[in-house]
């Protein structure tokens, strides 16, 4: 047995150590006094506020009530005061000994300073595309996590939920999806951390979104989706805030579907089959399964500094009642950010974070029926004329079709208990070498250990069927280790050139190992999945180890001159395991330039204009998203059986391919940064082309190979677009209004694929046996474009049928439009040949959306707040699997009220075909509809308790507020909510099965009551 | 003195985490090809995996023995819900791209792959022909009766005989014509005569012997019509029955009880083993349910359910009948009569079903070792091709009346005069005509039919005709003994065109 090498954990001690070492500030006094308050816009006291006699080192910082004393020189004119944030203020003194202070946010943009890749910069210097979103609308409402709230936040990034269940991921795009096969998930830098653990929304400063390729390159093999800069809070120096946020929500399922009753059911049914008796039942299977749910969100953190230690500590507890009963979320989290200023050359710190989540989860989205399918797929088709139980005291199953289980049975009696644990910890050491140069390090370690249990008791079919319930118990544990180390340099050399260098090495490793087993037939199911060893029936059991590590080398060039011209050089030379032996390193370049016209002198007396950037970049960056192993040619373990007994068998499954490599991204970049009116106004605008080429590509190979696909480098995809986002105070003063508008346009098109063929595939669910190919990639069509029949309403008394092997040819039947034939030669002619078949099949829909929308409005009037925000997609196409298998009508399940409408002899004005058994499901425009909508995300009401209060209560803060989230959407979607993800798990799925509608967890409308309280 | 410290640790940090980067996969648990085949039990290993995929959900488990079974007319659809491509294949409507079709062709040329992965192993041993012969003899075995097979069902197939490392090298190859593929077939089945052993360890029948390879050179070439070497063939493994340890079970329903195995009737089986799931659908039976009855206390789901004419026409007094046939079983603990059955009042079939051994409430991952070949068929063939070559003898007569034997021991008990022995001397066409309908009865429900129907032209009379057992008025002879090729593989190698005529 070979010895592995696990990880590369190897912190040098005196790194920990260091973090130990802490140190105490003094204070001093004077003789004369100025005493006074600092407030900010809301007239909430302003702790840690720095206030300075102006032109000495004499200073003080304000306590929790934002009020300060200080002692100053009998000559002292002028106090300076000043806040990270806020505008730095200067008071003639004028004799007065109380002063109060109102320092008002930093003006839009500016002098903002975002977090790019190994380091900051001011935005007016940023020649980079990047988006900010602030710790305001990360937490504006009470989302699981952050990706959620970032909806609609900002230009160019795309986010839906993979499925409405708590607990359940979203999906992420950065101006659209850069590969068909790759993983198109931008890659999250957490405090610096490539891969970090995303923490809880209320422990977030800010998020960066960064987009072009001057902003990515850095991270180059990884950069070509885009990347989520998280920065998570840190204590200000001053005394300690104490702040506890809590709220408390309440939901409801956002929508229901309006399906047929038992007695309409049963009208139907035996409209197709009329020897089905009524079961003589009459359940509304949504009103059993669904219940109000609930959201608990507790945060208490303390935070602050002296002069040496900055420090912010968080707990979290995040507790979710699912709206489907059983269904379930929880998570509580500790962070702690330390920061050390050992001496005035050397810092040191660390991030920790702990989290712990538990899912109890219900099965939605099913990939293959079975006779347990998932709780939504069947309470909308199972049969309304049953009741929950027989007359055995037995839930009832189906007798229709495939005997399934209940809806109401699944939901209550399926197990499936998922619990994570999560730690990480990122620590730094900073070393001023000289005044322009320090030098950085960190240490970062991040692991999850996870444990899934499942089990289906002998109340269900699947436990029955199973000889007495079916239990699985399954666990994993990765790590993640990541160094980095890097030099920068920055100097202004005679006020008018600053250059700033940076150039590092890094080294990441990932290890993931899992294991699991299954039994069956256990004595009572009272042990659920904790005795595998006592079932009777032995499953296999598995185990698995990959791992994966990249060495990189980075650097980056800035020279900006007279605060006019900027120039920014990007570069990261990247090396990955996953890539054939050939192929293993590659180079990343990206540059960009910056033009302040707005600090022209042509410009300076534009009074309207504030500041006016142009910006144009161009880069390459990579994808590396495949799995480990994949250049390798493997065989693969195959079930085997012989005289009774299983034997060691394999087959040849992968064959080599020694060349393959990263995806490459080129884009190109134009954005403009326009601010008008005093900064009243502010505009970013963005324009860009993005062409990945050697796609990873799974290439169809002739089965008759005995292999079914190979990952090969071949295909172009190309995704431009234009952005667009507007910050406008509407009003300021006394009654604020504050207006972001977000807005987002892409176009994605395949340009090449291997040989030019058309690729056509399937995402149906499993047990809609026979559905075949659903999408299709073709060159100059966008990724995932659905793919089937025309469907031109029913057929008529009279009609003349299109013959075509299993399509109908009778009156009421689907009628389908002949669009293509074939030659003598066997080519396809584009015209009609009078027969109807899989060559009659073309594009009929998109899901990718014309283009993507946010508007928010922060409305402020003495101490209320109101937010309005509204989220909305426009033009995408849903394919409605769900629809599909209800409306069929082939007399197997449940249908929607449509079905009321399908044609009989007596009711031929309809697009409804009539009920038939034996129906082939087919993929055609009768199942695309139009996604778009808008949707109020989050309406909010809130209250600030004025100081006099707040003085009686001990407070510095208290607000209520009550909000509203998804209450309201506009949409003209017949499936009950248009933002809906089926099958688009896996890396291979991300960007092929978009707009898909199956058996999801629907999203849910809450109502919150909320309280923000510093202490 | 804090810098050099700072500096020495830096210099300390870079070399040393750049000295330990090795990007090169080490892959743990995969088996590499080039490593793999060092002994003839790893040649082993990738023959088993050829059974491991024989006996899978897409070929004997569900897809591929359902697609033979609904083709003929002993097996209609039961439950109409059932998904349509199922429908269209027993309807005679199928197009290029059905489902069935679509998920058991490439499961054949996968276990074709690991047996000329296997071929490919086994000769680059260095080890004597004793020890490597035998294996490629099972290999090939494995591939000739894939390509019988494939050949049966779709006509002109790609002929790929050796082991694919490129799969680009076959990219653009065409169809190699049945008749070509069939030289080869006969070649492989000789060579396993050849060198496979007269009998393995435990009698196990799912691995080849002589025999089997015998038993598979007679059915081959009687499907060629060529009668005196399917007659010779048949003989042979007659006359040497008590080699391979051939007989007929004295009781034939122990020939459909999972928990029983292995018989000396089975001449090759593919052997299920119970409530185990293999994954990529190996081990993966489903015959019992499809062929089971839906609403019953042992769940089936009537999908595979032969039409009325089948049954009504088998004589009552035949055991056999009864032995694949269930017409009443226990709803809710009371037996209930076929008229009763909630969704396809029908009989259905009994042979996998009744007992399916260990395995799931509603017998799938049954515990069958199905019989892809068993003695009674050498019977049979024996004496339909001993009558087209020499003629209508006490002989050939005798091989019917041994099956016609068995038929009659109820049980253990002889309590029934049905089916009666041949005692006239009947022309060759009346002969060969009982043989074709004892082969039904006999093998009834057995994946035979339709290569009989097929082989014979039978479909006019069958599905057309006045009398037809199970009438498909869309039944077309120009087009329907033949399926399509999947339209997947003509639009990723072209040259695979012209599609089977009439799709």
């Amino acid at each position: 047995m070979k010895k592995r090498k696990i990880g590369m954990i190897r912190v040098p001690g005196i790194l920990l150590c260091l973090l130990f070492i802490m140190t105490i500030t003094g204070a001093w006094a004077q003789q004369r006094t100025v005493t006074g308050t600092v407030t900010d816009d809301d007239r909430q006291p302003l702790p840690g506020v720095t206030v300075v006699v102006k032109g000495t080192t004499i200073g003080t910082v304000t306590d929790t009530d934002g009020e300060f004393s200080i002692n100053v020189p009998a000559d002292a004119q002028t106090l300076q005061v000043s806040f990270v944030g806020m505008q730095a203020q200067e008071i003639p003194l004028a004799g007065r000994t109380n002063i109060a202070v109102t320092l008002e946010e930093e003006t839009i943009g500016i002098e903002e300073v975002v977090a790019i890749g190994y380091g900051t910069v001011r935005k007016s210097d940023l020649t980079g595309s990047v988006s900010s979103v602030s710790s305001e609308e990360i937490a504006a409402y009470p989302t699981l996590s952050a990706v959620q709230a970032l909806q609609g936040r900002a230009a160019g990034l795309q986010i839906s939920s993979n499925n409405g269940e708590p607990g359940a991921s979203q999906r992420i795009r950065i101006r659209g999806g850069t590969s068909i096969s790759a993983s198109s998930d931008p890659i999250f830098v957490v405090d610096g951390f490539v891969g970090g653990v995303m923490p809880p929304p209320e422990d977030i400063q800010s998020i960066e979104v960064l987009k072009d390729a001057s902003a990515t390159a850095i991270y180059g093999s990884r950069g070509a989706n885009g990347v989520i800069m998280v920065t998570t809070k840190r204590g200000k120096t001053g005394a300690p805030r104490i702040e506890l946020n809590t709220s408390y929500s309440m939901q409801n399922e956002i929508n229901r579907l309006d399906l047929l009753n038992a007695d309409q059911f049963m009208d139907y049914i035996r409209e197709a089959r009329p020897n089905i008796e009524p079961a003589g039942g009459n359940t509304n299977w949504q009103d059993e399964i669904f219940r109000p749910g609930n959201i608990q969100n507790y945060q208490l953190s303390v935070s602050g500094g002296s002069e040496n230690v900055n420090y912010y500590v968080s707990g979290t507890l995040y507790d979710q009642e699912g709206v489907i009963v059983n269904s379930a979320y929880d998570r509580f989290s500790v962070t702690s950010n330390i920061d050390i200023t050992a001496s005035d050359r050397f810092k040191i710190g660390l991030n920790a974070f702990a989290q712990r989540s538990t899912k109890d989860g219900v099965r939605t989205q099913e990939g293959s029926g079975g006779l347990t399918p998932g709780v939504i797929s069947s309470t909308f088709k199972f049969e309304p004329d049953q009741p929950i139980y027989d007359a055995n005291g037995r839930f009832t199953i189906g007798r229709l079709h495939d005997p399934i289980d209940n809806p109401y049975a699944i939901a209550t009696q399926l197990q499936d208990e998922e619990i994570n644990d999560r730690f990480q910890g990122n620590a730094y050491g900073e070393y001023q070498i000289f005044e322009s140069l320090k030098f950085r390090t960190t240490f970062g370690a991040t692991t999850n250990s996870g444990r899934r249990g499942r089990y289906s008791p002998t109340t269900l079919q699947e436990g029955r069927n199973a000889g007495g319930g079916d239990a699985r118990v399954d666990g994993s544990k990765s790590t993640l280790f990541l160094n980095e180390n890097y030099l920068t340099y920055d100097r202004m050399f005679q006020d008018e050139h600053h250059f700033t260098a940076m150039a590092g090495y890094s080294f990441q490793s990932s290890v993931s190992e899992s294991w699991g087993g299954r039994s069956q037939a256990f004595i009572t199911d009272a042990i659920s999945f904790w005795d595998l060893g006592s079932g009777a029936t032995l499953q296999a059991p598995h185990s698995n180890y990959v791992d994966w590590r990249i060495s990189s080398y980075y650097g980056r060039l800035n020279y900006g001159l007279q605060d006019r011209f900027m120039v920014t050089f990007n570069a990261r030379y990247d090396g990955s395991s996953n890539f054939s032996a050939n192929e293993k390193w590659a180079f990343f370049p990206s540059g960009a330039l910056g033009w302040n016209m707005g600090n022209e002198s042509f410009l300076q007396d534009a009074s309207w204009l504030s500041s006016w950037k142009w910006r144009l970049s161009y880069g390459l960056t990579g994808n590396q998203a495949i799995s480990p192993y994949q250049t390798l040619a493997r065989f693969s373990p195959v079930f085997t059986v012989i005289g009774g007994n299983t034997v060691n068998a394999a087959r040849p499954t992968t064959v080599a391919n020694e060349n393959l490599t990263w995806e490459t991204t080129a884009q190109l970049n134009l954005g403009a940064d326009i601010s008008i009116l005093n900064d009243r106004i502010a505009l970013t605008l963005d324009a860009y082309r993005m062409v990945t080429s050697d796609l990873l590509f799974s290439v169809q190979l002739p089965q008759y190979s005995g292999y079914t696909s190979q990952i090969r480098n071949i295909g172009e995809v190309e995704n431009k677009g234009f952005e667009a986002m507007v910050t406008s105070r509407n009003f300021t003063g006394d009654f604020q209004w504050k207006m972001d508008v977000n807005f987002s346009l892409n176009r994605n098109s395949i340009l090449e694929l291997p040989e030019g063929n058309d690729i056509r595939y399937g995402s149906g669910p499993g047990h809609m046996v026979g559905l075949g190919d659903t999408q299709i990639l073709s060159e100059g069509e966008s990724v995932g474009a659905f793919y089937g029949w025309i469907y031109d309403g029913v057929y008529q008394e009279g009609d003349t049928f299109v013959p075509g092997g299993g399509f109908e040819q009778e009156p009421g039947g689907e009628k389908f439009r002949d669009i293509n034939g074939r030659n003598s030669e066997g080519e396809l002619t584009g015209e009609p040949d009078g027969t109807i078949n899989n060559d009659d099949r073309t594009i009929i829909g998109n899901p990718n959306p014309d283009f993507i929308y946010g508007w928010n409005n922060d409305f402020r009037w003495r101490n209320f707040d109101l937010n309005i925000f509204f989220q909305g997609s426009q033009g995408n196409d849903i394919l409605s699997y769900t629809l599909m298998e209800l409306n069929l009508l082939a007399g197997i399940n449940n249908a929607t009220t449509d079905a009321l409408n399908r044609w009989t002899p007596a009711n031929t004005d309809t697009d409804v075909p009539k009920a038939v058994v034996g129906r082939t499901r087919r993929v055609s425009t009768r199942w695309i509809y139009d996604g778009s909508y808008i949707r109020l995300k989050n309406l909010s009401l809130g209250y600030n308790l004025p100081a006099s209060v707040l003085n009686n209560l001990n407070l510095s803060k208290l607000r209520i507020y009550v909000s509203a989230q998804n209450i309201f959407t506009i949409t003209d979607y017949p499936g009950y909510d248009p933002e809906v993800n089926y099958n688009s798990g896996g890396s291979t799925n991300g960007n092929r099965n978009v707009g898909l509608d199956y058996g999801s967890y629907p999203n849910a409308k809450s109502y919150t009551l909320g309280v923000n309280i510093g202490f | 003195m804090k810098n050099i410290l700072l500096k020495t640790l830096i210099v300390a940090l870079v070399v040393g985490f750049s000295s330990c980067v090795d990007l090169e996969e080490k892959p743990i648990g995969l088996l590499a090809p080039e490593a793999l085949f060092q002994t003839p039990r790893d040649v082993e290993v990738a023959i088993f995996g050829a059974y491991g995929w024989i006996a899978s959900e897409r070929l004997y488990g569900r897809q591929f023995v359902s697609a033979l079974m609904l083709r003929s007319d002993m097996v209609d659809i039961g439950d109409r819900g059932t998904p349509a491509e199922r429908q269209q294949v027993n309807d005679f409507n199928m197009d290029a791209n059905n489902g069935m079709v679509s998920r058991f062709w490439p499961y054949w040329y996968q276990t074709i792959s690991s047996a000329n992965a296997a071929i490919a192993g086994a000769e680059g041993l260095e080890a004597s022909t004793d020890v490597i012969n035998p294996l490629i003899a099972e290999a090939r075995f494995i591939r000739a009766f894939s390509y019988y097979h494939l050949i049966r069902v779709f006509g002109d197939v790609p002929y790929i005989d050796y082991f694919i490392r490129d799969p680009q090298s076959v990219a653009d190859i065409s169809k190699t014509p049945a008749e070509q593929i069939y030289q080869g077939i006969i070649e492989d089945f000789q060579y396993a005569k050849e060198w496979l052993p007269d009998t393995w360890p435990n009698n196990i029948k799912s691995r080849p012997t002589k025999g089997t390879a015998a038993s598979y050179l007679a059915s081959v070439y009687l499907t060629r019509e060529n009668w005196p070497d399917a007659y010779t063939e048949a003989k042979w493994v007659i006359d040497n029955k008590d080699r391979f340890g051939y007989s007929l079970e004295p009781d034939y329903q122990n020939l459909f009880i999972a928990l029983n195995g292995d018989r000396p009737e089975h001449i090759f089986t593919v052997d299920f083993l119970g409530s185990q799931n293999g994954g990529g659908g190996a081990n993966d039976d489903l015959m019992p349910p499809m062929s089971g009855i839906r609403g019953a206390d042992h769940q089936g789901w009537s999908v595979l359910v032969p039409s009325m004419q089948v049954f009504n026409e088998w004589n009552d007094d035949d055991y056999r009948k009864w032995v694949s046939f269930d017409d009443s079983i226990a709803v809710d603990g009371v037996l209930a009569p076929y008229t009763e059955f909630d969704n396809t009042q029908r009989p259905h079939i009994a042979k996998y079903s009744r007992f399916p051994g260990n395995s799931s409430g509603d017998g799938r991952y049954s515990d069958h070792n199905y019989s892809a070949f068993r003695y009674a068929e050498i019977l049979l063939i024996a004496a339909e091709a001993g009558a087209e070559a020499n003629g209508v003898s006490a002989e050939v007569i005798g091989y019917v009346n041994q099956i016609r034997e068995r038929a009659r021991n109820w049980g253990g008990e002889i309590t029934s005069t049905v089916p009666e022995d041949i005692t006239t001397t009947p022309g060759k066409d009346e002969f060969v005509n009982i043989v074709l309908n004892d082969r039904r009865l006999e093998l009834a429900f057995e994946y035979k039919r339709w290569y009989d129907v097929k082989r014979r032209r039978l479909g006019q009379e069958v599905f057309l005709g006045p009398d037809a057992r199970e009438p498909h008025p869309t039944f077309d002879p120009a087009r329907d003994y033949l399926f399509p090729l999947p339209a997947q593989e003509l639009d990723v190698n072209p040259n695979l065109m012209p599609q089977n005529p009439g799709y």
